[in-house]
């Protein structure tokens, strides 16, 4: 049996504990919106203008992204249990890679980008004190596109985790991807950096020689 | 008859895959996550997909996408809506949503009515936005589990959920019961046939992607469409935390493990 002062005490708490962080999560859920829009403005404005070269563009992008997106974290995430097993060297030549990979085909996207906006629609709190930026691409003529932008607060800054494109998650699509290129490789996460680099080859070579 | 008979000899050659020993416990969940136990079927009949698809599919898809310009492609997808009508509406309401149905029978009715027939989606900018509902989607709804993930030949990712979902809109779809019925079921096949052209077409963009920037562009296309159908299933709602299956943190791993 609780006794009455505990209970007491514990009433206490739960109400102090709300008090103090339903201010806060607001601040936070408007910190997160403004982050998100800044994002975009950035990539809209830097990356996706028009007159660049596409090494340029590369190098934009690879800044905006290096800057708001955790990379480290994403690396865990996707690589999930075989980022344990993978040596330092691997999962650093993982996150080279994985963020080269993003790189270019991103630039390549962004080259085509015209005329869209993204309308933030509203923030929710997701699990493990992350939130969720519901926002939506805005096209002309063309139907807009659901996405979801998972961030979370490290330090004073927010980093992005995870992009919901209409409901998948792009972590959990590359982990599935990459775990099955592990499994084929018979568990071996050498054969992933290996195709990995096959890949980034490939792309960084059709994104650079592409007409400007 | 030919192909049948072929793709159930690659069935029966490939067979299922070979689960993780069950003492590797991280190795089992990720099976289990990845659900996919006819992988190489699966995988065979991908390939023979992806190759009917380039050969075949896909230059019509584009052809379509060049020939016919973009106002002409909406009278259609508009009409194709529209005819997906009673479906949407028996699916509304087989899945407990009066509001989503009232827009179903809505948009049926102006659309027909003031859209010619459905060739204009007059209901959209007034303010009755389209929504697609299926077989598929009220069956998870009702409870029952996606199953294994499958590849239909031609028709691609689904499972055996979805797949009764799709048998059950092929017996009860009213317009083409009527054509059926009135011999002119070769407005049945023109239906079906330009739906797909439809489909394939608003996926070209898409699919390009993910093919050009995949490793493994059949995992990557699994994992896509076990997502897309969950966020389906819920209407576009919620935060995500559909199934714990694809749950990204549910997954994660604990942080510190014994091996």
């Amino acid at each position: 049996m609780l006794s009455r002062r505990s209970l007491i005490g514990l009433v206490a708490a739960v109400v102090s504990t709300f008090a103090v962080s339903l201010p806060a999560r607001a601040e936070m859920e408007t910190e997160a919106r403004a982050f998100i829009q800044k994002l975009a403005d950035t990539a809209m404005n830097n990356v996706a203008v028009k007159g660049i070269s596409n090494e340029d563009r590369a190098n934009r992008f690879r800044t905006l992204f290096v800057d708001t997106f955790d990379l480290p974290e994403i690396g865990k995430l996707v690589l999930a249990r075989h980022w344990r097993v993978a040596t330092p060297e691997q999962q650093q030549e993982f996150l080279r890679l994985f963020e080269d990979i993003q790189v270019y085909t991103w630039t390549r996207r962004f080259k085509d980008y015209s005329g869209e906006t993204l309308e933030i629609l509203g923030v929710q709190p997701e699990s493990g004190g992350d939130f969720l930026v519901d926002s939506r691409m805005l096209r002309e003529k063309l139907e807009p596109i659901a996405v979801s932008w998972r961030v979370r607060r490290e330090g004073d800054v927010f980093k992005v985790l995870d992009i919901k494109v209409e409901g998948a998650s792009m972590a959990l699509t590359h982990r599935s991807e990459y775990g099955s290129v592990i499994q084929s490789a018979g568990g071996r996460v050498d054969g992933l950096l290996q195709a990995l680099r096959k890949k980034v080859a490939q792309l960084r070579a059709e994104t650079l020689a592409a007409a400007n | 008859m030919r192909l049948t008979a072929s793709l159930f000899a690659i069935a029966l050659v490939s067979g299922c895959a070979t689960p993780p020993p069950a003492d590797d416990k991280e190795a089992v969940a990720e099976w289990e996550q990845v659900n996919d136990p006819l992988e190489p079927m699966n995988r065979a009949v991908f390939e023979f997909n992806t190759a009917i698809d380039k050969a075949l599919i896909k230059p019509i898809a584009t052809g379509y996408r060049e020939v016919v310009p973009a106002y002409g492609r909406e009278r259609v997808r508009d009409a194709l809506n529209n005819l997906r009508s009673p479906i949407i509406l028996a699916n509304d309401i087989l899945q407990g949503e009066p509001d989503r149905a009232m827009q179903t029978l809505m948009r049926f009715a102006f659309n027909t009515g003031f859209g010619i027939g459905g060739l204009f989606d007059v209901a959209s900018p007034g303010g009755i936005p389209y929504h697609d509902e299926d077989f598929g989607q009220t069956f998870a709804v009702w409870g029952v589990g996606e199953g294994p993930y499958l590849v239909l030949p031609i028709l691609g990712p689904s499972n055996p959920r979805d797949t009764s979902g799709l048998a059950v809109e092929w017996l009860s779809d009213p317009f083409n019961l009527w054509m059926d019925n009135t011999g002119r079921d070769w407005v049945v096949w023109t239906r079906t046939g330009v739906a797909g052209i439809d489909k394939r077409e608003s996926l070209l963009d898409t699919l390009d992607e993910v093919e050009k920037s995949s490793l493994d562009y059949y995992a990557a296309v699994r994992s896509l469409y076990r997502q897309r159908r969950a966020a389906d299933v819920k209407n576009g709602g919620g935060n995500g935390e559909n199934s714990p299956n694809l749950n990204l943190s549910a997954v994660e791993p604990p942080a510190a493990s014994g091996n």
